[in-house]
């Protein structure tokens, strides 16, 4: 924040008065919003945030908080009772930020204010000139009118606003406060001046107006950040290659609306995965992936149709959709000792585990007596022995060349009544069928040992979609381009005045005095104020003899 | 050449900068602790040779993997010894009585370039699929020059609250002469002697030049700093459809964002200016240095790409 306009109102409270509440409210007031307020609480904004860096965040990784609940069992109930694994979004953080805001909207007002009005009065005069420490005098044989007029120009081609102070005994005389806020101290005495013609010049309010601008900013930016957290929504959705997904709040695999989001407000349309492609460099670590997706109304049109791929996201009705993961659909059929069909050909959704590209799933036959449910674990490229790196049994090529389904059979009781995870068994009452398990290459059948027929018919892809709406982006997005708008010129412009006087000096000659006082980058002030000098000497040398 | 050759080159011309670094570090510590005129020139040019061995590591290195060569922590590392030496080179152009400080500055680079050479090398090769857009064009080297510029002008701020302590010692009055008790005239005059040469210290610029210095670095630093953290949420928007997402790496921004903040406040602000603010500038680069060495490494969250 820059220097105050003014001066602070020193208004001397007669002695005899008590302090009474409203004097130690207006204190309370007057510290909270100064400067030392807001650097404390920004300290504490740094510190509080530390925290939500420290612990695992539920709206982050809600996984890791669980796990963090499982490792400390005793200790993890309290830190969320105190807010430790939302920190972002606790009542205390919150407590901290908005003091903060509180604190630099109570700043920005009298700051807003008092540049208005400054900006409304002419550059006050200077007084006497011999006072200040940055000062520059030459004689020159152009009339004081000339040389007023070469300072005017000089003064204006370097961007001050500039204040002509006609001839007359300067008004407030020397050291008047008013006219030379807050820089009294460096003032030294001197007597007062005969003055015939005075420049009173200033520049860099702009400064004062763009860090003004970056505060605001900072409050358009949470404005806009709040608009879109209450008013969007964030989801997750798999789409299974050549099926056509709707977007309603059933299908998607996980939904966090925002607090004012309303379900009717989501976009009617579908989306249709039409292929989707992974490919890998030479050391298997991903190359990239990409989804072709097709968007279509709810009449089954197509609307329009892109490749998706990380950092290439689709925009449907404001919906932005971007590629988040993806996994593998073997297709399974299962068929009984007599050829029945106990599952028609299904398609099983895996989890892929992304630092071997196995992946796992499960089927469950409830048909078969006594049921049967198999764990399947898929590879992309199964390789043995002399094929691996490190003398390993067997490895995984993440390339899609040998899919290989390793099943692993078990019989029993499913409890399928029971809601569970589509992914994995509950192995609570099921016992291992036979004692091996089933290797299946694509188009291949197994037995197992009750007699049933397991086959690999078919392998598909799926790929995992983030669908976001956020209202506040274009307010946010504003707000950060100000902001930085603001910062650059409030951290290099300066503020300067400069008093320029020309005074008779001898038959023939004229004295100019200039002098000036700098906020910021005082040293380089004097040798600003020295070229400015020798830029008026040389307008008023150009300037007609005075005695044409 | 090859990728393979180009990358080769690459290495070559890195331990060519530290080593470059490391000498002139040593003339300018020389140069700083017992006055030698021809030592600072000598440590100039060496510090400029070993930018130029510097900047061919990072040009060969993005020639072999084809990319910018700012893709993971090393390359990181390359760059900000670049970023650090430049910015110091150019003070050093503008004033040049401060070219002794170079030892300051070139040992942290030095640090963190043969950390990255030690710990976090890979080969050069390819990104993955996450980062593959051109926002690591902007957005990475906007943080790294803002974070090597914040450092710089935090290695100033140190050097600050030492030679301010070296002020206020000297202008400390001296003890009184105590009849009888422990201070005798002899030992009076021991104390004076120390406070009037406190050591090589004294030999700093001085305080306010040092305070001033680090100002306008940070004041350089801070603007880039925030375009940094803005081109990543921009990105982020991008690549993951939310700006903002209190990941630990965004968390640590924001964090060593909010402490250079409150320092330039801190600097218009009675009671703050001075050591306060100078104190806050060490906390600052702290935190720095945890975003981008214990967030990598350490804490799990998306910008886990370093190793």
């Amino acid at each position: 924040m820059a220097v105050e306009l003014r001066p602070p109102a020193a208004r001397p409270e007669p002695p005899s008065r008590r302090p009474g509440l409203g004097h130690t409210l207006r204190q309370a007031w007057r510290e909270y919003r100064s400067m030392r307020t807001a650097l404390v609480l920004l300290v504490v904004l740094a510190a509080a945030s530390i925290l939500g860096s420290l612990f695992p965040q539920e709206g982050i990784s809600p996984r890791r908080v669980d796990q963090y609940f499982g490792d400390h069992p005793a200790l993890a109930p309290v830190l969320d009772r105190l807010g430790l694994f939302d920190v972002f979004g606790s009542a205390w953080y919150m407590a901290i930020y908005l003091a903060l805001l509180g604190a630099l909207v109570a700043c920005l007002v009298p700051r807003s204010r008092a540049l208005v009005r400054v900006l409304r009065s002419r550059p006050p005069r200077g007084g006497s000139l011999d006072r200040y420490r940055t000062r520059a005098v030459f004689d020159t044989s152009a009339s004081p009118e000339q040389a007023i007029r070469a300072a005017r120009t000089v003064l204006r081609r370097h961007h001050y606003r500039v204040a002509d102070h006609p001839d007359g005994p300067d008004p407030w005389g020397p050291g008047d406060p008013e006219g030379v806020p807050r820089l009294v101290g460096e003032l030294s005495r001197g007597g007062p001046p005969v003055s015939r013609g005075e420049l009173a010049a200033e520049k860099g309010y702009l400064r004062e107006a763009s860090s003004l601008l970056f505060h605001v900013s900072l409050l358009v930016l949470l404005v806009g950040l709040a608009y879109g957290k209450g008013y969007g929504y964030r989801g997750q959705a798999a789409i299974v290659e050549g099926q056509t997904w709707a977007n309603a709040r059933v299908a998607y695999d996980t939904f966090t609306p925002g607090r004012f989001f309303g379900l009717t407000r989501l976009a009617p349309f579908q989306l249709r995965l039409d292929d989707f492609t992974n490919s890998f460099h030479d050391n298997n670590t991903p190359k990239e992936f990409v989804s072709r997706l097709t968007a279509l109304d709810l009449d089954g049109h197509p609307t329009q149709s892109q490749r998706v791929a990380p950092n290439r996201p689709m925009t449907v009705d404001g919906v932005r959709i971007f590629q988040s993961d993806y996994g593998y659909v073997p297709v399974v059929r299962v068929l009984g000792k007599d050829g029945t069909e106990l599952l028609a050909p299904q398609e099983v959704l895996t989890l892929r585990d992304p630092a071997s590209e196995w992946s796992t799933g499960a089927v469950k036959v409830t048909r078969a007596h006594p049921q049967v449910g198999l764990e399947l674990t898929m590879f992309t490229g199964l390789r043995t022995a002399p094929d691996c790196p490190g003398g390993a049994p067997f490895c995984n090529d993440p390339r899609l060349v040998r899919p290989v389904l390793v099943v692993l059979p078990y019989q029993g009781d499913l409890q399928a009544d029971r809601a569970q995870s589509v992914f994995t068994l509950d192995r609570t009452r099921l016992k291992p069928l036979g004692d091996r398990p089933l290797l299946l290459g694509l188009g291949q059948s197994g037995e197992l040992a009750n007699g049933l027929e397991v086959s690999f018919t078919g392998l598909k892809q799926y790929s995992v979609f983030t669908l976001a709406r956020d209202p506040g982006v274009p307010i946010v997005a504003a707000a950060a381009a100000l902001l930085l708008g603001g910062l650059i010129p409030s951290l290099y412009l300066t503020r300067r005045r400069i008093w320029v006087r020309a005074t008779p000096a001898g038959p023939g000659t004229t004295r100019v005095e200039l002098a000036g006082l700098a906020l910021q980058g005082k040293p380089a002030f004097e040798g600003e104020l020295a070229r400015l000098a020798q830029q008026v000497e040389r307008g008023t040398l150009d300037a007609p003899d005075r005695s044409t | 050449m090859s990728p393979a050759e180009l990358a080769t080159l690459s290495d070559t011309l890195a331990w060519l900068a530290v080593v470059s670094y490391v000498v002139a570090a040593a003339l300018f510590g020389l140069e700083f602790s017992f006055r030698v005129g021809w030592l600072g020139p000598a440590g100039l040019a060496v510090t400029v040779a070993g930018l130029a061995a510097n900047l061919g590591a990072a040009v060969a290195r993005g020639l072999a993997a084809g990319r910018v060569p700012w893709g993971n922590m090393y390359e990181f590392s390359i760059i900000v010894g670049i970023v650090t030496v430049a910015g110091f080179l150019v003070w050093v152009y503008r004033r040049p009585e401060i070219r002794p400080l170079g030892v300051f500055v070139l040992l942290p680079a030095v640090l963190a370039m043969a950390l990255g050479g030690l710990v976090f090398r890979v080969p050069a090769g390819p990104l993955v699929p996450a980062l593959n857009s051109r926002w690591i064009v902007i957005h990475v080297a906007a943080a790294i020059t803002g974070s090597s510029v914040l450092c710089l002008a935090a290695v100033f701020s140190i050097l600050y609250l030492v030679k301010d302590r070296v002020e206020r010692r000297q202008r400390a009055p001296a003890p009184p002469l105590v009849a009888g008790g422990a201070k005798t005239a002899d030992r009076v005059e021991v104390d004076q002697a120390v406070a009037r040469h406190a050591g090589i210290w004294d030999r700093l610029p001085s305080a306010d030049t040092l305070d001033e210095l680090a100002y306008r670095t940070t004041a350089f630093g801070f603007p880039i700093w925030t375009f940094a953290i803005i081109a990543g949420a921009i990105w982020a928007q991008a690549a993951w459809g939310r700006y903002w997402g209190w990941d630990p790496k965004e968390t640590w921004s924001f964090i060593s964002w909010t402490i250079f903040a409150a320092y330039l406040h801190a600097r218009a602000t009675a009671g703050w200016r001075g050591r306060r603010a100078a104190w806050l500038a060490v906390v600052g680069l702290a935190a720095l240095a945890f975003n981008f060495y214990a967030v990598n490494t350490v804490i799990v969250g998306l910008h886990s790409y370093g190793q």
